[in-house]
């Protein structure tokens, strides 16, 4: 149960699984003058070892246990530095861990050739053991490490390509709205994600200052077993902000509404770059978080947390219909991909909202947790896929592509098959039963706009499923494109890729499938697992919350009750959502099999209506918020620096100086006038001053 | 006492030696005689952990006291100070080696023209210079000027690492009057003898800039100093009662503004801009890192700890607060504006005083730790991003962005260190600049939560935000420096010579290891800013967070912890006011916070 282990035994694998990839980075350089193939192999080697190090922790998250070991660090605040595997930890560790050791053998291939391969393997390793550090970290200090780390890591990622070649780019070039250009460069887009991410960080930080302040640590045990701070926090009415303080870190890492706009430009990076920070590092770290302290806010339910948890799944609802609208309409295959990640990052965090606004807390957040997984399964596959295809027809823009499905048969098929579970189509796909759960989840709360949030929901359902179907349309459906045919008429052949390369996103969309063939019961399995975690540890049932004291009196006692009651509940079909679910597959898919499949109607019909032509417009400037945030964020404020350093500064401060030597200098003359040499106006001067001072004296 | 005053008594030595035997001898002795002087204050400081001191005091006239002290506060600021002169002293090797060749040819292509160094564009002059010194084959004339230029400039460098580390151990306001102008000389020399552009004219400015703060701040010290009976430090402290609150208002006001032209506050700020881009750059780094910090040594042991009655420093830190916050933001946006690197850096400077200005007018234990740890920080970060561009300078020729771009691929090393440098300065965890700056705003929040004041509130959101300004140029520079296309007339660049990057890494990898392992520094700071108010115990206290130390928390009314108590127990609940503490237990260790 909740044994805190110390550092021996299962303790060190903890500790290593984050210390690994790190020391994994630091190791990395010193292979500078080796061959291409040792350096690959290395990072990938430490990736796997630390892979395997989580899964030999499996076991202990699945059984319930805990691994929590702490060692003295920061003695004069008294912090201590710790790792924290509990079942919620160790999942995630695992699915990061695997995911990216995928990612990192698809990028032996994909990187074969580049020249700063010292520099991608040292902050892609540096990258998974920050990630691993959030994971496993047992207070917010670390995390925020962690949090921190990867923001480091991505904004190199990101500019990965530093020369700045037009090639790397993103956006259509040319293509500005409101005076700001849409297309960015590398180093642009990378320091656009360290900046917004920093905006996040900062709320993050004062979160976490308020909860420190008022319980002297960051502990995430700490924090639940003595709940004090919590009391004198609510009394004070700073509890709430603390929390939403908190989730605006998640904001920015998970590129949230109104964070959301570096995670675009964030696809200068190399694709297997993108592919990482897409399933299982960066912008899940956002989910994670969210996941970590939901409960133990919920668990302070007393307190009314509930207009967190709303501000929660709003933002999540929000970003889940912004970013599907514009996924819509853009033509290229890797920003599609990252704005069907944003929106189904909104899902995911609708869900953990909506978890708060019920009194069973545990569905919504094992459907949050569940979408996670299958996305991170499928959206890595997809990227890594979209990756593929790059690296074929060298062009980012779908209409550059089309008709690859015979030169490219095997991406062709694993792209399908995850496209199909981020479609999420019914009954075979994983995409579909995590989709299914988390509106089952918003349909059984009681929360009372629960109606809105749900419609909001199979809208973007509907949606996701057409951009799907409409970038797998355009991209290997049609007649070949232009570009294809120039390179092949070069003598460029267009055809697969080689093994290394389509060998790892195939394993994770078969693996996609396979959840999805087993998802009902994998599910459950999960359910399960959560359940037991969140009552044994945070006190949270089925109906609500039970004081914590209670559950720590009895945890060596009732341990298998609980069990039992969490296996009990939970998790039966909900006929509505999965009727909402199929229907929004249908719809969606349909529409998008009519319009890029099939081909019988031609999408251009779009511009031959004013109103369907201004909503294009609209989607495809991005409802206008990358410009507005450059407005405010960036032109205006340089705009009045400008001013400032022109006439504050230069005019006014750097004047004292001149000023200053002028006034002296004019000082002097004065003195100097007074002697003139002419011994008449001395004279004068003299008999002038004595009369003076008789007068004086007589007075 | 002995590392005090054994750079200034061989001074000399380095001269007459350095200008026969020549540079390399000059330089080892210099690092010699530095190395052993910080090895000479390091030890001391070890022993000391968190609370005591190490105290060295002779007699000295009517006076008061000689004394040279260690504690809390002093030991990271002398420590910094030391360590950094000793550094730079092997990174001006190469740098004053190439400045002073280039004044030689200078001086003999101008001769008889009347203004040879008036208004000199320094810009282009080693693109093709760019021979390694090694290669570089001196004639006599050269080589004379040369050792004699070098020894001067090491000479004058020793009494200014040495005026410096005098100002941070003086027990006694008259020997910290005496120190502080002490460092301004020479500095004021090494600007005006190998200084860029119009050197004199930004010498004799800096000078006048200095020097009217210090004598602003002289007022204060001699208002202290007669009203309370004595110059000694421990007298003042004594007999502060004494001193009419009429004068204290003047006095705070004199060393606030004394300091504040010293820390280039907003408004008092327009002598740094020029002083830093004109003087030689390893001169940059020592005033940059060290020298405008002692500002804030100067505010926090005059003013908080020798003043230390009710409300003198409640009743103005307020505005120290908002002046550094004004300061924190004003620079930063003007660093964004600038073109040349040593302007970004320089402007990057005054923002980063903001944040120890900021800190020291937190009212709170966090905060004023966090401002001191911040000093240190940034005398590293920002050492590093200046040796960056010291590094850019010898091997371009330029230090207009405009002219740069792409070096991240020419200059790898140079690279990667101002990239750990930029992230200390931006405050990204595992450099130490993290570590300081969460424990300074965590103490603003705290003081802001506590006083439930809105103003304090808003004056730290308006802090933490201006944090986004400082990542932003510090990147934004990084990008126009690294990134990009090179351009042509860069493509033969290389990166620069072992005794640059060497130096470079060393700071980095201190940043590093501080920003691991803070309780290097942090234990003997939280000490003493605790200890502060320890001999005020019935007035009001200004710091309202305790940080744990597993010591009884003076002057608090709460009730001291319960060591054999095991399950986490409120004992007071009236969160404003009082105090208040929880005691954790983690694992067998008994963790005690107070809060609030």
């Amino acid at each position: 149960m909740v044994g805190a282990i110390g550092f021996e035994g299962l303790g060190v694998n903890a500790w290593l699984i984050w210390m690994l990839p790190f020391i994994g980075a630091a190791f990395i350089p010193i292979l500078r003058n080796k061959n291409e193939k040792l350096k690959s192999y290395v990072a990938v080697g430490f990736s796997l070892l630390s892979a395997f190090l989580a899964l030999s922790i499996l076991p202990v998250g699945l059984s319930n246990g805990e691994i929590h070991s702490q060692i003295p660090w920061f003695s004069a605040l008294n912090l201590d530095a710790g790792v924290l595997a509990d079942p919620l930890a160790i999942i995630m560790s695992n699915l990061v861990a695997w995911i990216s050791a995928a990612i990192f053998v698809y990028s032996i291939s994909y990187m074969h050739k580049e020249k700063s391969l010292i520099r991608y393997w040292f902050f892609m390793l540096f990258f998974i053991g920050s990630m691993q550090l959030i994971v496993l970290s047992d207070n917010l200090l670390m995390v925020f490490f962690g949090w921190e780390g990867v923001g480091l890591a991505s904004y190199a990622l990101i500019g990965f390509w530093y020369q700045d070649r037009k090639k790397d780019y993103v956006g259509k070039e040319g293509h500005t709205v409101w005076g700001i250009p849409m297309w960015t460069s590398p180093t642009h887009a990378g320091i656009k994600a360290f900046l917004q991410n920093r905006a996040g960080d900062i709320m993050m930080l004062s979160g976490m200052f308020l909860i420190f302040m008022y319980s002297g640590t960051f502990g995430f045990r700490e924090l639940l077993t003595d709940q004090t701070w919590a009391h004198a926090m609510m009394q004070q009415n700073l509890l709430v902000p603390a929390a939403v303080l908190i989730f605006g870190g998640a904001i920015g890492k998970s590129a949230q509404f109104p964070l959301n706009e570096w995670l675009l430009e964030a696809m200068t990076g190399p694709t297997s770059v993108s592919a990482l920070i897409h399933a299982a590092t960066m912008v899940k770290a956002g989910v994670f978080l969210v996941a970590r302290i939901g409960p133990l806010f919920f668990a302070l339910s007393v307190f009314n947390m509930q207009q967190f948890f709303e501000i929660v799944a709003w933002v999540g609802a929000i970003t889940a219909m912004l970013l599907a609208t514009q996924a819509l309409v853009n033509p290229e295959i890797k920003k599609v991909l990252a704005y069907s990640t944003g929106s189904q990052i909104g899902y995911m965090m609708m869900a953990l909202g909506i978890a708060g606004l019920t009194t069973n807390f545990i569905d919504g957040y094992t459907a949050g947790f569940f979408h996670l997984i299958s996305h991170a399964l499928f959206k890595a596959s997809l990227f890594m896929a979209a990756g593929a295809i790059l690296h074929t027809v060298h062009s980012r823009f779908m209409t550059d592509m089309g008709g690859l499905r015979k030169n490219m048969k095997r991406t062709y098929i694993f792209m399908l098959l995850a496209s199909l579970s981020l479609a999420g189509a019914p009954l075979i796909t994983s995409g579909f039963w995590s989709k299914d759960a988390i509106f089952a989840s918003i349909l059984d709360s009681n929360y009372e706009f629960s109606s809105y949030l749900f419609f909001i929901a199979v809208t973007v359902a509907v949606m996701t499923a057409f951009y799907t179907f409409r970038m797998v349309g355009l991209v290997f459906f049609g007649k070949p494109s232009q570009n294809i045919v120039n390179m092949e008429n070069k003598g460029h052949r267009i055809r697969e890729v080689n093994q290394l390369m389509w060998l790892p996103f195939a394993v994770l969309a078969v693996a996609s499938v396979v959840i999805g063939l087993v998802g009902f019961a994998f599910e459950g399995q999960l359910h399960h697992v959560f359940a037991t975690y969140l009552s044994s540890t945070f006190g949270i049932t089925e109906n609500g919350v039970i004081p914590l004291s209670e559950v720590q009196d009895t945890t060596g006692t009732v341990e298998g009750e609980g069990q039992h009651e969490a296996t009990s509940g939970g998790s039966e079909m909900n006929p509505v959502a999965v009727a909402a679910s199929v229907t929004a597959f249908g719809v969606g898919g349909f529409l998008g099999y009519l319009f890029y499949i099939r081909r019988s109607v031609d999408p251009a019909k779009i511009n031959e209506n004013v109103v369907s032509k201004g909503l294009w417009r609209f989607l495809y400037n991005r409802w206008y918020l990358n410009s507005i945030l450059y407005w405010m964020g960036v032109v205006i404020p340089l705009g009045f620096y400008r001013r400032v350093n022109k006439y504050f500064e230069h005019l006014l401060m750097y004047g004292i100086n001149p000023s200053v030597q002028h006034s002296m200098v004019f000082m002097s003359k004065v003195a100097k006038m007074a002697q003139s040499g002419d011994v008449q106006i001395y004279l004068y001067v003299f008999s002038a001053g004595i009369i003076v001072i008789t007068m004086l004296l007589l007075s | 006492m002995v590392a005090t005053f054994m750079p200034l008594i061989l001074s000399p030595v380095v001269y007459f030696l350095g200008k026969r035997k020549g540079i390399n001898i000059t330089t080892w002795l210099t690092f010699g005689i530095l190395a052993i002087s910080t090895i000479l204050v390091i030890i001391p400081s070890i022993g000391l952990g968190s609370g005591g001191n190490y105290q060295e005091i002779f007699d000295w006239s009517q006076l008061g006291h000689f004394g040279l002290k260690l504690d809390g506060l002093s030991i990271p600021f002398a420590i910094t100070i030391y360590l950094l002169s000793t550094i730079i002293v092997i990174y001006s090797k190469p740098y004053m080696v190439r400045k002073i060749l280039i004044q030689f040819d200078q001086v003999k292509n101008s001769l008889g023209n009347k203004s040879q160094f008036d208004d000199v564009e320094n810009e282009s002059y080693s693109a093709t210079d760019g021979k390694s010194l090694s290669t570089l084959v001196l004639n006599a004339d050269q080589k004379n000027y040369l050792n004699e230029q070098l020894a001067l400039y090491y000479t004058l460098y020793l009494v200014f690492a040495m005026g410096m580390l005098g100002t941070v151990l003086a027990t006694n306001l008259f020997e910290f009057y005496v120190f502080f102008e002490l460092m301004l000389v020479p500095s004021f020399f090494l600007i005006a003898f190998f200084g860029y552009g119009n050197r004199k004219r930004t010498s004799i400015m800096f000078f006048f800039w200095a020097h009217v703060g210090a004598v602003v701040m002289l007022l204060g010290l001699m208002a202290m100093g007669f009203l309370s009976g004595g110059f000694d430090y421990d007298v003042v402290k004594a007999n502060v009662s004494q001193i009419p609150p009429a004068w204290i208002a003047v006095i705070v006001a004199s060393l606030i503004i004394g300091f504040g032209v010293k820390l280039a506050a907003f408004l008092v700020h327009v002598w740094l801009p020029d002083s830093y881009t004109d003087a030689p750059t390893p001169i940059t780094v020592l005033i940059s890192s060290v020298m405008t910090g002692i500002g804030a040594y100067g505010l926090i042991r005059l003013w908080i700890e020798l003043l230390s009655g009710p409300g003198n420093y409640t009743d103005y830190s307020i505005y120290v607060n908002i002046w550094g916050l004004a300061t924190m933001i004003y620079g930063g946006a003007m660093a964004l504006m600038q073109k040349d690197i040593k302007r970004v850096l320089a402007y990057s400077s005054i923002s980063s005083m903001g944040y120890l200005l900021f800190g020291i007018g937190s009212e709170s234990v966090l905060g004023i730790s966090g401002a001191i740890f911040m000093f240190v920080t940034h005398a590293l970060g920002k050492g590093i991003l200046f040796m960056m561009a010291g590094s850019i300078i010898l091997q371009t020729g330029t230090r207009n962005m405009d002219k740069l771009g792409g070096l991240g691929g020419k200059m790898p090393y140079t690279a990667v260190f101002a990239m750990i440098g930029g992230l200390t300065i931006i405050g990204v965890p595992i450099t130490s600049g993290f570590m300081s700056e969460w424990v300074l705003f965590n103490g603003a929040l705290q003081n802001a939560v506590v006083d439930w004041s809105s103003l304090k509130a808003i004056s730290f959101a308006l802090a933490i935000t201006a944090t986004i300004l400082t990542s932003a140029y510090i990147l934004w520079m990084y990008k126009r420096i690294f990134y990009g296309v090179v351009p042509e007339t860069l493509k033969n660049i290389r990166d620069s010579s072992m005794y640059i990057l060497v130096t470079m890494g060393i700071l980095a990898s201190l940043t590093l290891v501080l920003g691991l392992y803070p309780d290097l520094f942090y234990k003997p700071i939280i000490g003493y800013v605790e200890s502060l108010y320890d001999h005020s115990p019935s007035e009001i206290i200004p710091v309202k967070i305790k940080a744990g130390t597993g010591q009884e928390p003076v002057g608090q009314a709460g009730v001291s912890p319960d060591q054999g108590q095991s399950t986490s127990n409120v004992t007071n609940v009236s969160y404003f006011g009082s105090a208040q503490k929880t005691h954790l237990i983690s694992g067998n260790q008994l963790v005690s916070f107070v809060t609030i």
